[in-house]
């Protein structure tokens, strides 16, 4: 056997494998997404081409959704990025007792984003929750958080940053770790101030950290569903749901695959833009 | 020698036993008492040595539970027998051909004496475009909790109507100056118990949402449904601003707290305030049903539970056979005695064990006998999705009524086409 071949061999398992639970859902999704396919009408779909799509494109739930996560990625992408590196410049800082940090750096990462959302859900529940407390102590008045449009989102978002800057800071106390002391020595040596050299170094060589948890945070807040689903349930009305709440409620609830599968098709395609170009941005700045 | 011959034989027969041994798989929630349906499976067992069944517990709510089934049954998955389902889903079952007919197990005849049995709403919830697709388990409606004690103290009835029930409020509110005390508590948060909520008011006016498969709901049955509870809140003052993130089991930890004067609840609620250590309410708490308009009829909210076959079962003569114990007067009133879920049978309400167990099963008969279904349609989700919505949106004060009511005919016309 040549060594090409068995190459090929050994590789076949693992090929195999990632095939099956990779591509192939990922094909099935988008074949289903060309069928009328609601289990509510019946067992069986039928061929329409795509249909589905265009009536995603006339639909002003879609709009909403998109919107809605559009906002979301916006808003908690660079919330989390500046949350985080702040944290991770914390956390790099020569403390002679470090756990309190690392604890406050690990224990938003490691809570399940379900739980994550019931606790803020309790924390800004109008009536018993602790923020409305702390405002009306301050002499403020009452808010509903949960069910104005525009306080929910901000709940929302606040707790979306909550949760994911830890997994941004360690990334990027990760980057910072890099950085060989050396050139601050230098820096500080040729007089510059920590103002100077956190522009100057410190910024520069931690691009490449922060593309990464651009990347993985910006695909990851396209699927945004854990925390406002257990916060708002996408309420009021259809006032804060994302996009992947609405491809559940579609497939899940209302049994209707076809147009759930071009939902998440459509969903999957804004993401794969979205890395794309970041890629090639990572790629530039590599030459 | 003959000693491990016999042996040997006596494997072989065990074996051959066992292989022929039938094993059923039956799902139920995790709010419905596993511990009392094991006891009732075990009873079956010991009376039908050749069955196995075992159960598997799902989530605690409905929708939790349906997700999973979606899941397994979408697949064509074998592997559950029996499933218990919602009262709300029977159509969707129907619909999506996961639920085997029953009728080719019972003779026309037979059909018809067995669901007369039984309480005409669960019959009829239960019987989708002429097949008979589930057979009811235990019962479930809403009801008019309120506090006996309070309305004593001011000398005032249970009320029949809902503007003695909103005058009743106002005048309890007022003498007893507490301000931890509310009036008249409902869902109104996106969940299924908000659907409830908006249907009240429509069948307490006397309408309803369809009619032989037909959208009857008119926009201003909507509006007025919309209206009346964005008035208990701002205009009567009966029930504070945040209704639209009251959940059901909210109001219900609320009213055991003592927070509330009524409360519109399912069965489950009684228990809960006659029994567990916490509650303020001990012996304070009455039911009636649920209050009409000047002119309309009193109606609850039917819920329930109900037997199904799955049609990817490989042992569907079998599953059916445990459907029909299942569903008997007997595993009812087991039900009723050890898990206090209402029966589906009338007669067990007068039930001497039954009675001494849930003194206020008494009371509970007139409601569920007066309990409507929610909409029979396979595309029931997206009716209740069309409903909690509007009526969540207006709670909250992004939309009027007026616009909510015209979204809901909107969104249920493009269903009902």
């Amino acid at each position: 056997m040549s060594e090409r071949a068995l190459a090929i061999w050994l590789l076949l398992p693992a090929g195999l494998l990632l095939g099956f639970v990779a591509l192939y859902p990922v094909v099935r999704l988008i074949y289903t997404s060309f069928f009328q396919f609601q289990l509510t009408l019946g067992p069986e779909g039928s061929f329409i081409g795509l249909a589905n799509y265009a009536a995603a494109f006339e639909d002003p739930r879609f709009w909403n959704a998109l919107k809605n996560t559009v906002l979301i990625v916006l808003i908690t992408v660079p919330g989390a990025l500046l949350v985080g590196l702040l944290l991770a410049l914390l956390a790099n800082l020569p403390f002679r007792v470090k756990w309190p940090v690392r604890l406050g750096l690990l224990l938003p990462w490691a809570l399940p984003l379900v739980f994550v959302g019931l606790i803020f859900q309790w924390f800004f529940d109008s009536q018993y929750g602790v923020v409305n407390d702390w405002i009306m102590r301050l002499g403020g008045e009452r808010q509903f958080w949960l069910f104005k449009p525009d306080l929910a989102f901000i709940a929302i978002c606040f707790t979306i940053i909550w949760k994911t800057s830890s997994f941004v800071a360690l990334i990027l106390l990760a980057g910072l770790q890099t950085i060989p002391k050396e050139l601050y020595e230098a820096a500080q040596v040729d007089g510059a101030s920590r103002w100077q050299s956190f522009w100057r170094i410190t910024l520069p060589l931690l691009t490449p950290a922060i593309l990464v948890a651009m990347i993985f945070r910006t695909i990851t807040a396209f699927q945004t569903f854990d925390i406002p689903y257990a916060m708002t349930k996408g309420g009021p009305g259809n006032a804060t749901e994302t996009l992947a709440m609405y491809v559940r409620v579609t497939s899940i609830e209302n049994l209707n695959f076809g147009y759930g599968s071009a939902l998440a098709v459509l969903l999957f395609l804004l993401s794969m833009v979205i890395t794309v170009i970041y890629l090639r941005y990572i790629r530039g700045a590599d030459d | 020698m003959k000693k491990l011959f016999w042996l040997l034989v006596a494997v072989l027969v065990m074996s051959t036993a066992l292989a022929q041994q039938t094993r059923l798989r039956v799902f139920v929630g995790g709010q419905q008492r596993p511990d009392v349906m094991r006891k009732i499976f075990d009873l079956y067992q010991s009376r039908n040595p050749g069955v196995r069944v075992d159960v598997e517990v799902g989530g605690a709510t409905s929708d939790q539970q349906q997700q999973y089934l979606t899941t397994v049954l979408a697949s064509r998955d074998p592997s559950i027998d029996v499933i218990l389902i919602d009262v709300i889903r029977p159509a969707q079952y129907a619909a999506a051909k996961w639920a085997d007919t029953l009728d080719k197990y019972l003779p026309s005849a037979t059909r018809q004496a067995l669901l007369q049995q039984y309480l005409p709403a669960y019959a009829k919830a239960n019987v989708i475009g002429g097949n008979l697709v589930a057979l009811p388990s235990f019962a479930d409606a809403q009801f008019l909790y309120y506090r006996k004690d309070l309305l004593e103290k001011y000398g005032l009835k249970p009320p029949v109507t809902w503007d003695e029930a909103i005058k009743q409020a106002q005048t309890i509110l007022a003498g007893e100056r507490n301000p931890n005390l509310n009036g008249i508590g409902f869902m109104g948060n996106i969940s299924e118990g908000t659907v409830c909520s908006f249907l009240l008011p429509i069948w307490a006016a006397g309408g309803d949402v369809d009619e032989g498969g037909k959208l009857v709901l008119t926009e201003a049955q909507a509006r007025a449904s919309l209206q009346f509870w964005l008035d208990l809140m701002d205009k009567h003052k009966v029930a504070p601003p945040n209704m639209a993130e009251k959940a059901q089991d909210t109001i219900r930890q609320e009213m055991q707290a003592g927070r509330w004067i009524f409360g519109t609840l399912f069965a489950y609620a009684w228990n809960r305030f006659q029994n567990d250590a916490d509650s303020q309410v001990k012996g304070k708490i009455g039911v009636v049903p649920l209050p009409r308009f000047e002119g309309g009829r009193s109606a609850s909210c039917l819920g329930g539970w109900q037997w199904t076959i799955s049609d990817f079962s490989k042992n569907k003569a079998q599953a059916y056979k445990l459907v029909r114990f299942l569903s008997s007067p007997e595993v009812s009133k087991i039900l009723a005695i050890d898990a206090s879920n209402l029966p589906v049978f009338p007669s067990l309400y007068r039930d001497a064990d039954v009675l001494k167990a849930n003194p206020w099963f008494a009371d509970a008969l007139p409601v569920v006998q007066a309990a409507r279904a929610r909409p029979v349609h396979p595309r029931y989700p997206e009716v209740a999705d069309v409903m909690r919505k509007a009526l969540n949106a207006v709670l909250a004060r992004i939309k009027t009524p007026d616009a909510a009511a015209k979204e809901v005919i909107d969104g249920l016309r493009a269903i009902y086409r």
